[in-house]
Formats: structure tokens, sequence, C-alpha cells
């Protein structure tokens, strides 16, 4: 058995619309070894969470469409999975946390009902003891069980985003998607709910995807960081790889549009422009348009992900010239 | 993005619409002119307008709409009469052109006026609530408790019948609807912060209503209007058939229904022709009515 | 919720009493004199003064109509000009003939339309959708009395298997409840159908799929009772519409009914009945669009916490 338990190779999902094809995801190959977290960030329209529905299979058909390529989740393709092969699959292997707390939740079941659906549906135990086993999962992620009886409106946004983890973790998964499991709560709230998922993760040795934009977040809580840009992979590795040596402009991009607690006088080096319109991306490298390093080769063909050594992966045709280097790098 | 946004995010018509360059209204008239149906609909009721404008310098209206023909006496359909004559001889395909004028005029003209009320009515609820809202709900209740076919009965039953008490009684529940509309477009769009920011720029309340609010509330109040029309001209059939709308010989679509009636046995078309001809008329509205509320609201597209 | 609809059933009061208000105002205008259509037309002028004076005809509008709340209060709502008949008592025995033609129609409108609505919401741009929807949308732009002619030609003029009016049995209810019904069907699938699309679309039913639960089980556990809220409110509204065509369909199909009662009263001038047909018409809508928003509360526990809290 491979020691990934996910393994995705060339993906290419689109979004077939009346007013043209978007292009969501563009070949994308990533892989998660077991009992690690891979940080997977870019900007919003990028992919992510198209590529988390990919790994269920739930794309929204019509109008989106996976074209082609593989997801290996524990060596098996999802892809070709039957339907009944899928359902035993969601929830049970893989499950996954909604970016939006407030709309993921079904407004006309009790909060315990919906927590137990996902032990009933597949450890086919009795509704009574599904039940008790979800209060058992409410008081894990740190609310009274009697508030099992709840509907969601009475419960606050920092909650339910407890509750719909308490969902994707009831059948104790193997790998869970995370898809901005923060972006929607307050400040305050957001390190409470990381720690909690950290917590969970580790002491349950789950793998999980963890999907954000923000910066921040990768760096407490993954392993190895994939940044993705119009549904590509431009830089992948290890966090110290990507944080300390990036390699990629664009993610050097992100990087300097983060404001520094430490250096406040420090000016903002904005990445300029828009995403490229996903039915219309440029020739060659989709970043080209707004990268500052761009040369007349880079809207020429779209750059191979390339080894910077170990396990540090870039997309950029800049690295042809072996003496390429960021400003960021050169600076410090 | 707004909290709405779907699950998938490269599928956000915010901004693909940013990417294209093309304003609201653009992109609507776009996509009702790719909507099949919306177009045979607006066709179907271009057609209808000008027949009802030509039916007027076409047929004479003395001799061909009321006056009788014995020679013609309850003719079947036929190459010279293609829809028949009625129970006086008179052509229905030329009453029934001659006639789409009433219902063309009534079902616009009780949904314009309704529509001015509605408007104001349900602004002034919506954005001031309290006192004023209260009010205007609770009239509102009322008119929404009785069946409209009732309220129009009472309204005609006091100014008699005619095209213009017909009107007049239809706008009301017009009016009715539209102010439910209204406010609760209103209602919604107050809250938002460009309406704040519209304010912090030092725009007087009414100037606040009028250029930011009634323009964001459009949509809702266009696709209600289009569906009122129709409803109306259904209406305004009903109660002629009821003999409370327009008064005979006027060839109204209704009252000529209402006339078939009593001989639907020896000359069903007096009946099967005007009904059709409110049918399709409805229909093409409906069609326009569908094919706007699809292209105004994006989200509900496939 | 029991305080809820108890303060519901006493905000009702006002809403009546002012609509009686009204009602009774306008007609107060229109019904002409009535003692003329009383009297013979050899009465003499005192004897006309003499029944305008027992009638309470001279006194200032709201003494009259104060009499007429005070009876209404009794059941006691007048006699009837033409057949000297109580009104109260009239309607009510009308009412029945009413009820079940519009609960007729009703029943079988949501039997075809809920399933239907459902099934081309899930077959969604396909040509069974668009066969429901033609369908739906001829049903909503067909004027319905014309539609119970239509009937009537078919069914019993030219293949004579039904009778085409009267009353007295089912085979008399068939055409009159077909006719109020298919229209209703065709509102209620257009409703039904784009409020599940919408439930469609929502992030908890991607939520119930990533769980594992079968598409079956997304759609009927999860999806159908969301749904149902906005089906039950379309369904409730739609009750004018069922009273309204009823009428309709009664005049077309003679169904002795409500519809049939003040339609005829309309025209024989009978203010009393017209009067109080109507007022009892808006008191029987308030008692229904209550009994609509219990159910819908039922539907949405939104909706039942906010019941409560309001008390």
């Amino acid at each position: 058995m491979s020691d990934n338990i996910l393994e995705i190779k060339d993906l290419v999902v689109h979004f077939e619309t009346d007013d043209g094809v978007v292009h969501a995801i563009n070949g994308l190959d990533i892989s998660i070894p077991r009992e690690k977290t891979l940080g997977l960030v870019g900007e919003t329209g990028a992919g992510k969470t198209t590529t988390a529905l990919s790994v269920l299979n739930l794309v929204p058909n019509p109008p989106g469409k996976i074209k082609s390529g593989s997801i290996l989740l524990d060596g098996k393709d999802v892809l070709q999975m039957s339907d009944s092969e899928l359902e035993a699959m969601r929830g049970n292997d893989v499950a996954m946390i909604f970016q939006d707390p407030m709309t993921a939740l079904n407004p006309v079941m009790t909060i315990g009902d919906q927590i137990a659906e996902s032990i009933e549906l597949h450890q086919h135990i009795s509704a009574k003891e599904s039940f008790e086993k979800a209060k058992e999962l409410l008081k894990m992620v740190g609310i009274a069980e009697n508030r099992a009886y709840d509907y969601p409106h009475q419960f606050s946004g920092g909650m339910r985003q407890r509750a719909v983890i308490a969902i994707a973790l009831a059948c104790e998964p193997k790998l869970l998607l995370a898809d901005e499991p923060t972006t929607a709560l307050d400040v305050t709230i957001q390190a409470q709910v990381l720690t909690l998922m950290k917590d969970l993760i580790d002491r349950r040795h789950m793998s999980m995807l963890l999907i954000t934009h923000d910066l921040g977040v990768v760096a407490e809580t993954c392993d190895d960081v994939a940044v993705m840009y119009a549904g590509r992979i431009v830089e992948i590795g290890t966090a110290d790889e990507v944080f300390n040596a990036t390699r990629h402009p664009y993610t050097e991009g992100l990087f300097n549009s983060l404001p520094n607690l430490h250096e406040r006088g420090e000016e903002l080096i904005p990445i300029k422009g828009l995403m490229p319109d996903p039915m219309d991306l440029p020739q060659g490298c989709a970043f080209a348009p707004r990268c500052s390093y761009a040369t007349e080769a880079c809207t020429k063909a779209v750059p191979e992900l390339r080894t910077m050594g170990g396990t540090h992966y870039v997309a950029c045709s800049a690295y042809d010239n072996p003496s390429f280097c960021l400003r960021r790098n050169a600076n410090g | 993005m707004s909290q709405k946004s779907t699950n998938n995010e490269g599928f956000s018509m915010e901004i693909l619409k940013q990417y294209r360059g093309r304003s609201l209204a653009q992109e609507t008239v776009r996509r009702l002119f790719k909507n099949r149906g919306a177009i045979v609909g607006m066709i179907f009721l271009i057609v209808l307008i000008v027949v009802a404008i030509l039916s007027e310098f076409i047929f004479d209206y003395n001799t061909q709409i009321i006056g009788m023909n014995p020679l013609a006496l309850y003719a079947a359909p036929s190459a010279e009469h293609p829809f028949g004559c009625d129970n006086m001889g008179r052509d229905i395909l030329a009453r029934i052109c001659y006639g789409a004028r009433y219902s063309l005029l009534i079902g616009i003209g009780s949904v314009a006026i309704g529509l001015c009320i509605g408007i104001i009515l349900g602004s002034l609820a919506g954005f001031y609530g309290g006192v004023i809202d209260n009010l205007v709900m609770r009239a509102n209740d009322i008119l929404y408790a009785i069946p409209n076919i009732m309220i129009a009965v009472v309204v005609v039953s006091i100014l008699g019948t005619s095209p213009a008490s017909l009107l007049f009684s239809l706008c009301i529940s017009a009016a009715s609807s539209l102010t439910r509309i209204t406010r609760a477009a209103v209602m919604q769009i107050r809250g938002q912060e460009f309406i704040e920011s519209a304010y912090a720029m030092g725009l007087p309340t009414w100037k606040v209503i009028l250029r930011h609010i009634i323009p964001n509330c459009l949509s809702p109040i266009i696709v209600q209007c289009t569906l009122a029309v129709g409803n109306n001209i259904i209406s305004a059939s009903s109660l002629s058939f009821l003999g409370v709308g327009i008064p005979v010989p006027l060839p109204e679509w209704g009252a000529m229904l209402s006339d078939g009636r009593a001989y639907i046995r020896s000359a069903p078309w007096m009946c099967i022709f005007p009904g059709l001809a409110i049918m399709i008329t409805v229909l093409a509205l409906n069609l326009m009515g569908d094919g706007l509320r699809d292209a105004l609201d994006p989200k509900l597209k496939k | 919720m029991i305080r809820y609809i108890l303060k519901r059933l006493v905000l009702m009061i006002p809403t009546i009493l002012l609509t009686s208000l009204l009602i009774f105002w306008a007609m107060s205008l229109t019904g002409g004199d009535p003692v003329m259509t009383i009297l013979p037309e050899n009465a003499t002028v005192e004897q006309q003064e003499a029944l305008r004076e027992e009638m309470g005809l001279n006194d200032p509008f709201f003494v009259q109509y104060f009499r007429y709340v005070k009876g209404i209060v009794q059941g006691d709502m007048g006699e009837s000009y033409v057949t000297r008949l109580d009104v109260f008592q009239t309607f009510m025995g009308r009412l029945p003939m009413t009820l079940a033609l519009g609960g007729t129609a009703l029943i079988f409108s949501v039997i075809i339309s809920i399933p239907l609505g459902i099934w081309t919401a899930l077959n969604q741009n396909s040509w069974k959708d668009t066969a429901g929807m033609i369908f739906a949308l001829f049903g909503v732009s067909m004027p319905n009395f014309w539609l119970g002619l239509m009937l009537v030609l078919l069914f019993s003029l030219t293949l004579g298997l039904l009778p085409s009016g009267g009353s007295g049995g089912v085979r008399y209810l068939v055409l009159p409840a077909l006719t109020v019904g298919l229209g209703l069907a065709a509102l209620i699938t257009r409703t039904t159908r784009s409020s599940m699309l919408d439930v469609l679309r929502q992030d908890y039913m991607t939520t119930a799929k990533a769980k594992g639960a079968s598409r079956r089980r997304v759609i009927y556990r999860h999806g159908l009772r969301n749904a149902m809220i906005p089906i039950v409110t379309a369904v409730g509204m739609q009750f004018s519409y069922v009273m309204t065509g009823s009428a309709l369909a009664e005049k077309v199909f003679s169904w002795p009914g409500i519809g049939l009662l003040v339609a005829d009263s309309i025209t024989k001038r009978d203010t009393p009945m017209v009067t109080g047909s109507i007022i009892l018409c808006c008191i029987l809508m308030a008692i229904i669009n209550l009994m609509v928003d219990i159910i819908y509360a039922y539907c949405d526990p939104r909706i039942k916490a906010q019941y409560s809290r309001k008390g």
C-alpha cells in the first residue's frame, strides 16, 4: 500500500456554463502522506474548493465536469467508484468541513440528528445509539450535550462550525478536507477552532487537506504547503521550504502582501492586477501578466513543476536561468 | 464575496461580470434574448399590440363589431370567417382583434396604476417602518384577506359596469401585491452598507430612495408586473364572465365567452376562440415574465 | 404556541371589523333602494316609508353599521331581500357545497402537483422538465372558467360521459373539481419546482452528500422538508384562488355553492346577501390563513421558535 493517503494526478475540472467553459482546475498534482497535513493556499477562484469537492466526487454536475485525471484514495480511484462505493466512502473514509457554517447545516434538523445521521449511515447502529454518540461528539468539540436537541438557528457561528467539525469527525475518517474552516469566524474563535481541529487530528492519527488563504493558519497547522494559482500548483514543499526558501514569484507576492506585526513601518507590496478570467486563461504561465519577473518566455509555454531540491517543487520558467533568485531571497 | 457565495468558487457570477465589463442591464437583455420562450412571448405581444391598433382602421365598429349580420348567424368557421360567427352573425376573428385593446389596456393600465401606488406605499413602508409601515401593511392585510374578485365585485357594483371601473377595481389588487413586494425588497436593501455610504456622501433621503434603493429593488418588481398583467387579464375576463365586467356589446374576450356559453351546444366556436385568445396572451406574458426572472436572477440558472 | 394562536385570533377581530365596515359602507352606496325591490310596484309612498323605518334604513350610517355588527356576533346577518331567508343560514347551507368543491380540487391538485414539481426539479433541463413546465405554463395561463367550458364541451357534449352541470353525487363533482384543480395544480407545480431547485443548491445538501447519504435520502430527508416551507405557503396563498376559481366554476356548472349565491345575489341586487357573504368569506379566509401559519410553524423550527418567543 502506498505511503500516501491521497494522490491526485493530473486533475482537470471544467464548469461548462452558457457563457463559456470555466477552466477551474487545469492539471493538478498533489499528494498527502499519512497523518500529515497539507495546506492548500491560493486566492478566491484559484480552484481550491473544487479540488476538495473532487476528492469526494461531489463537483456539482452540471455544470461541473471532471475531464480527466485520477484521485487515488488509499490506492483506490475515487473517480472510478460506483455510487454505493462513493456513499460508503463519503463521511466514513473522507469527511469535509465546509467554509460557511451558517449555510452548511440543515435548518430543519436538530444538531444531534445531523451528527447522528453520519454515524447511523456508516456504523449501522440504531438511531438512539447514534444520537448518544452524537452527544459525546458534541462534548468533544466543546458543546454541552443537551444542545444536541437544538436547531442550527439557536447556535452561534463558532458553535455551528464546531458542530460541522463534529459531523466530519463522527466516523473517524482517515482524511479530513477542511475548506477554509475558520474564514467565516471571528478572529478569537478562529484560534479556538484551529487548536481544536489540530488536537483532534493528532489524537486520531488523521490526515488533512487544509484549504485556506490565510498564510498564518498554514504556518500554524501544516506539514506541507501547496500554493495554487488559476487551477494549477505553482509551488509545493514542506512548510519550512515554502516559508523560508520561497521560490515562486506568486508565493513571494503573497508574503509581501502580508502585514508584518514586528516591522510596522514596512511597506506592503500588493500583487498588481486581478486573477485572470478562468474562462479565458492567458497562454503560458497564468501568473505572467501580474509577475514582475516575467519575460517573453513566460507567455509561451506553461511551466512544468521542477524540483528545487528535496521535496520542494516550483512551476516557474525563470529558473531556466540558473542564477535566477527572488528579491525576497536576495535581500535576506 | 457575499455570504451567499456558492461552493464552486470559480463559478461566481459577480466575478465573471467584473471580467466581462458589461452592465447588469446589458447582461439581462443578453440573457433574455437567449431565452427562446421569452422571445416567442415578446413577438406575440408586439403582434397583438399592432393588431389592436390596426383593427381600429380595418374594421368598421358599428357594422362589423357590434352590428348584426342576419346572413351569417352562428356560421361555422370557414375560409370567410376563420373563427366562425356568433349569435348576431358577427365575425369572431374581427371581434377578437378589436377586443384585444380591452384586455391589453385593462391588464397593462391596471398594473401601471397599481405600480405607481405600490412603489410609493411600499417604499415608504419599507423605508420608514414604524407607524407608516404598520398602517400600510394592516390595510394591505385587509385587502389580502378578501379574494381579489370580491374586491372587484364590490368596486364594480359601486361604480357600475364600464371599462374604467374594471380598470380601477383590478388596480387595487395589483397595488396590494406590488406594495408587498416593494416593501420586502426595500427592507432588504435598506440595511445594506452601500445605502449608508450614500447617506455618508450627504444625499437627501428622497434621493437615496429614488437613486439607490428603488433601482436595486427593480428586478422582483418587474417580474411581478409582467405576471400581474397576465393575472389581471384573466381576472378582467372572469369578471365579464360573471356579468360584472365590461358591458355588452363591447367585444371584450370574457364577455364574448359569457355570451357564447349559452350557445355552447350549437356554436362551440363562440366559446373556444375568445378563450384561446385569453390563454395565448397570458401565456405570452408568463413566458416573458419567466424569462425576465431567469435573466434578472443569475442564481437560478443551471 | 397556543398563546400565539390565541393572540392571532384576537388580532383577527379588528381586521374583520374593518373589513366589514369597508364592505358595509361600499354596499350601502350601491345597494339602491331595497324597498323598491321588496314591495310590489303599486305600493304607496307611505308604505315605502313605513318599511324604511322598520328596516332602520333612515338611521345614520354608523347606527346601521353597529346594529349589523351586533347581528354578526349573534349569527344574525339580516334577511335576504329576495327570498326573505336568513343570510347566515343560507350562507352556511351553501358552504358545504363550496368546501366540497374547493377541497376536492385542492386535494386533487396537491396530489398531482407536488410529485410533479419535485420530479421536474430533479430532472432539470431534461425533456421531462420541459414537458412538466409546459403543462404548468398552460395551466396558469388558462382562465379556468374557459377550461370548465371546454371540459363540458368535451366530456358532456361530445363524449356524453359526465353531466354538464347541477349537483347530486360524485359524478357531478368531477368536472367542476377538475376545472378548479388543474389551474391550481399548475400553480403549485411551479412553486414546488422552484422551491426544490432552490433547496437543491443549498450548502447543507452538499453536507448531507458528503456524509455519505444516498441521493434518495438527501432529497427526501434533507431536501423535501426544507422545500415544503415555501410550498405550504404557496398552497395557503392559493385559498383565495380556490375561492375565486370555485365561484367561477360554480357559475359554469350551476354548482349551488357560495360563488353562485354571490353571483346570483349581485344580479338580483340582494344587498344583505352580498354583504353578508363577502364578510363571511373574509372571516373564512382569515381562519384558513391562520391554519396555514400553524402548519408553517410545524415545518420550520425557526418560525416555531419565533412564535413561541413572541408569545
